[in-house]
C-alpha cells in the first residue's frame, strides 16, 4: 500500500508538471491583458467578447491562478473549457474524436497481442527452426517501419490496385453497421497493429527463451508435466513484464503514430484535434486534450505496474514489506 | 641476500609455450549490418556531392517531356530513373537532395539527445537520492506525451516566438533539430541510469573510490566508457527513429523550408498514388531503407557490446 501511494504521488506529479508545461507553452508570449482571450477568438474579436471570455475563465490571473481555475473547473464541474472558435463546449467538441482513438487504439493493441502472443511462444519453442528464423526477420524489419512509410504501400497495393476497401471512409459507428465499422478500420488498424506486434514478438520470444532454460521448467517437465502447460502457463507467466512494461510505453506512441495514420486515412481522433487546435490556438481545447492523453499514459503505466505484482507473487512480498 | 633474478625468467622460457590454437569455423558476416553501412555511405556520398555528380539532375530541373513540362510526365524510366513529380521535377535528384536534410537533422539531434540524457542519466544514477528523483520526474515528463505531439507543441510555439539568442536566430532546421533531441534524452538518459547504477557498486569503482578518487574523476574515468558503447548503439537505434519522426514532422507541414524532404515529396504524392505512385513510394522506398540500415547497425552493435534489447 505504501509503495502504490508512493507511485501514485510520483504519477501525480507527472500529470501536473506536465500539463502545467503545456499551459504555460500555449501562453508564451501572450502577456498583455486580454491576450489568451484575443488569441482564441481570432483578430476580428471585439472589446466586449474579450472581456466576457476573459472574465468567465479567469484569464486576467497570474498563470498559477489560470492553471488552478482551469484545473478546478475540469475536475470538480466537469467544465473542460469552451471552444469559441466551434462554438463548442470542448467536451462536444472532443467526444467523436475521442470514440475514434478509442476505436483505433483499442482495436490495434488487441490484434497486436493476438499476433504477437501466440507467434513468439511458438518462435521460442521451437527456437532456431525456419518459422523462428523467418520470424525473426519480418519482425526486425516490420519494427523498422515508420508508419508514414507502411501507410502508403498499405494504400497502393489494397486500395488503389485490388480496391478492396475504401481510401476515405465515412466514420461509422459499431452500433449502426458493424460490417462497414470494421471495414473502415481494418487497414488504418493494419498499419498500427503490424509494428506494434513486431515490438512485442521481439521482447516476449527473447524472455521466454530465457525462461525456457531456467531450473524450474526443467523440473516441471521431468515431473511429466505436459509441454503445453509447462509452456502455456509455466513460462509464459514468467515471460511477460517486458511485454507488459513495453505496451505501457507504446500505448503513448499509439496515439502519436496514429496521428499519421489517422492523416492518411482521414479519421478525425484526437491526434487530428490536437494538431488543428495547436494550429488555431484554441487554448482550452489543447489543454484539455493533452491532460486526458497524460492521464491516460500515467494511468495506464500505473495499472501496469500494479500487474507486476498480480503476476509475481515475489514482488508482491518484496512491496509489502518495504 | 642476493636475488637471484635470472632464476623465474630462466623457468618460464623453460616452460612449455604450446598455444592450442582452435581453429574457428569460417563464419559468414552479417549481411544486414554491411548492408546498412553500404547505404548509409553511398546515399550520404551522393547527398553531399549531388552538385557534381553527373548523373544526378539539379533539383530545382524541370524534366521535360517534347520541350514541355508536364505533370508526372515521366514514369520510372531512362528518362527520369524514379520518375517526374506533379510539377515535372526529377523524383530522384530530390530523393537524393532530400536525404541531405534529413541526415543533417537526424545526427545533430542524436548529438543532443546524447549529451543531455547523458549527462541527466550518469548525474541520476550515479549520485541517486534526490537528484535521481528530479532527473527521473524529468524523464518521466517527458515520457508521457506522445513524442509527436510533444514535437508538434515545440516547434509550432517556438516558430510563434522566433528567439532569438543575441545574432543567432532560431530558424526552422534548428527548432527541428532541438526539438527531435529533446525526444532523444528520454530513452538515452533511462538506459544511461541504468548502466550507471549497475557499474557504480562493481569493484573497479570501489578501487578508484578507495585510491582517494574524486567524483568527477570517477566519472569521467570510470563510469563514462563503460558507458559510451550503450549510449551509441542506442543512438544509431534512435537515429532510425528521428529520421522517421522527422519525415512524419515533414509530412504534417513541419518540415524544413527547402522544397525536398522526403515527409514534403509523400505528403505531396499521396493523393495522387493511382496516378503516379513512383512520386510517392520512391521517397518512401528512401526512407525505410536508411531507417532499416540504422537499425541493423544498432543490432550489430548491441550484439557486439552484448546489450540487453529489454534494456532500451
Amino acid at each position: 500500500m505504501r509503495y502504490f501511494l508512493q507511485r501514485f504521488s510520483q504519477f501525480l506529479i507527472v500529470f501536473f508538471l506536465v500539463t502545467f508545461g503545456v499551459m504555460v507553452l500555449m501562453r508564451a508570449g501572450l502577456n498583455a491583458p486580454g491576450d489568451p482571450a484575443r488569441t482564441m477568438l481570432g483578430g476580428t474579436a471585439s472589446q466586449q467578447q474579450i472581456d466576457t471570455i476573459t472574465a468567465r475563465y479567469h484569464l486576467d490571473s497570474n498563470i498559477l491562478g489560470q492553471y488552478w481555475f482551469w484545473l478546478k473547473g475540469m475536475v470538480w464541474e466537469g467544465d473542460f473549457g469552451y471552444s469559441v472558435q466551434q462554438n463548442l463546449s470542448v467536451v462536444d467538441y472532443m467526444r467523436p474524436t475521442i470514440l475514434t482513438t478509442l476505436f483505433l487504439g483499442v482495436y490495434s493493441l488487441v490484434w497486436a497481442l493476438i499476433i504477437a502472443v501466440p507467434l513468439a511462444v511458438y518462435q521460442a519453442y521451437k527456437r532456431d527452426s525456419f518459422l523462428d528464423k523467418s520470424g525473426n526477420f519480418f519482425s526486425f524489419f516490420f519494427i523498422s517501419v515508420p508508419a508514414l512509410v507502411f501507410a502508403p504501400f498499405i494504400i497502393y497495393i489494397f486500395v488503389t490496385k485490388l480496391d478492396w476497401f475504401p481510401r476515405i471512409g465515412e466514420k461509422i459507428y459499431p452500433w449502426d453497421d458493424l460490417g462497414a465499422h470494421f471495414k473502415n478500420f481494418f487497414l488504418p488498424v493494419v498499419v498500427l497493429a503490424v509494428p506494434l506486434s513486431a515490438i512485442f514478438v521481439r521482447l516476449l520470444r527473447a524472455d521466454m527463451v530465457a525462461t525456457l532454460q531456467s531450473d524450474f521448467i526443467t523440473l516441471a517437465s521431468a515431473k511429466g508435466v505436459p509441454p503445453g502447460r509447462t509452456l502455456w502457463t509455466h513460462a509464459l507467466r514468467n515471460s511477460l513484464f517486458s511485454l507488459l512494461t513495453s505496451v505501457g510505453v507504446n500505448l503513448g506512441g499509439l496515439v502519436g503514430g496514429a496521428l499519421i495514420v489517422e492523416q492518411y486515412f482521414n479519421m478525425k481522433g484526437m491526434g487530428f484535434l490536437l494538431v488543428s487546435t495547436i494550429l488555431s490556438k484554441d487554448l482550452f481545447v489543447v489543454q484539455s486534450l493533452s491532460a486526458i492523453l497524460v492521464a491516460t499514459v500515467v494511468l495506464a503505466n500505473l495499472g501496469i505496474d500494479l500487474m507486476y505484482a498480480v503476476i509475481d507473487p515475489r514482488i508482491r512480498h518484496a512491496r509489502a514489506l518495504s | 641476500m642476493s636475488i637471484d633474478l635470472e632464476e623465474p625468467t630462466a623457468t618460464a622460457s623453460e616452460a612449455p609455450t604450446t598455444l592450442v590454437v582452435t581453429k574457428k569455423p569460417f563464419k559468414m558476416p552479417r549481411l544486414g549490418w554491411i548492408f546498412g553501412t553500404i547505404w548509409l555511405v553511398t546515399l550520404s556520398f551522393c547527398a553531399l556531392f549531388a552538385g557534381q555528380l553527373p548523373f544526378i539532375r539539379e533539383y530545382s530541373a524541370k524534366v521535360k517531356v517534347n520541350g514541355r513540362a508536364k505533370s508526372y510526365g515521366w514514369g520510372p524510366g531512362w528518362n527520369a530513373w524514379f520518375g517526374t513529380d506533379k510539377s515535372s521535377f526529377d523524383v530522384f535528384a530530390r530523393c537524393i537532395y532530400g536525404a541531405r536534410v534529413t541526415l543533417l537533422v537526424g545526427v545533430g539531434a542524436t548529438a543532443l539527445g546524447l549529451f543531455l540524457g547523458g549527462i541527466l542519466g550518469i548525474l541520476g544514477g550515479y549520485y541517486r537520492g534526490r537528484i535521481d528523483r528530479v532527473t527521473s520526474i524529468f524523464v518521466d515528463c517527458l515520457l508521457a506525451l506522445p513524442p509527436l505531439l510533444l514535437a508538434l507543441l515545440l516547434i509550432y510555439r517556438l516558430d510563434d516566438l522566433e528567439i532569438q539568442i543575441w545574432f543567432w536566430k532560431v530558424t526552422r532546421p534548428w527548432e527541428i533539430t532541438i526539438t527531435l533531441g529533446i525526444l532523444a534524452i528520454a530513452p538515452l538518459a533511462r538506459i544511461v541510469r541504468a548502466q550507471t547504477i549497475s557499474l557504480r557498486e562493481r569493484e573497479f569503482v570501489l578501487a578508484a573510490r578507495s585510491l582517494g578518487a574524486k567524483n568527477g574523476r570517477i566519472i569521467f574515468r570510470e563510469v563514462l566508457p563503460n558507458v559510451v558503447p550503450t549510449m551509441l548503439t542506442v543512438a544509431f537505434t534512435g537515429l532510425g527513429i528521428l529520421i522517421a519522426a522527422e519525415g512524419a514532422l515533414a509530412f504534417l507541414g513541419l518540415g524544413v523550408e527547402s522544397p525536398q524532404t522526403w515527409g514534403k515529396m509523400i505528403n505531396a504524392g499521396r493523393d495522387d498514388l493511382a496516378k503516379a505512385w513512383w512520386a510517392t513510394l520512391f521517397p518512401c522506398l528512401f526512407l525505410l531503407l536508411s531507417v532499416v540500415s540504422f537499425n541493423l547497425i544498432g543490432d550489430q552493435m548491441a550484439r557486439r557490446f552484448d546489450i540487453r534489447e529489454a534494456a532500451i
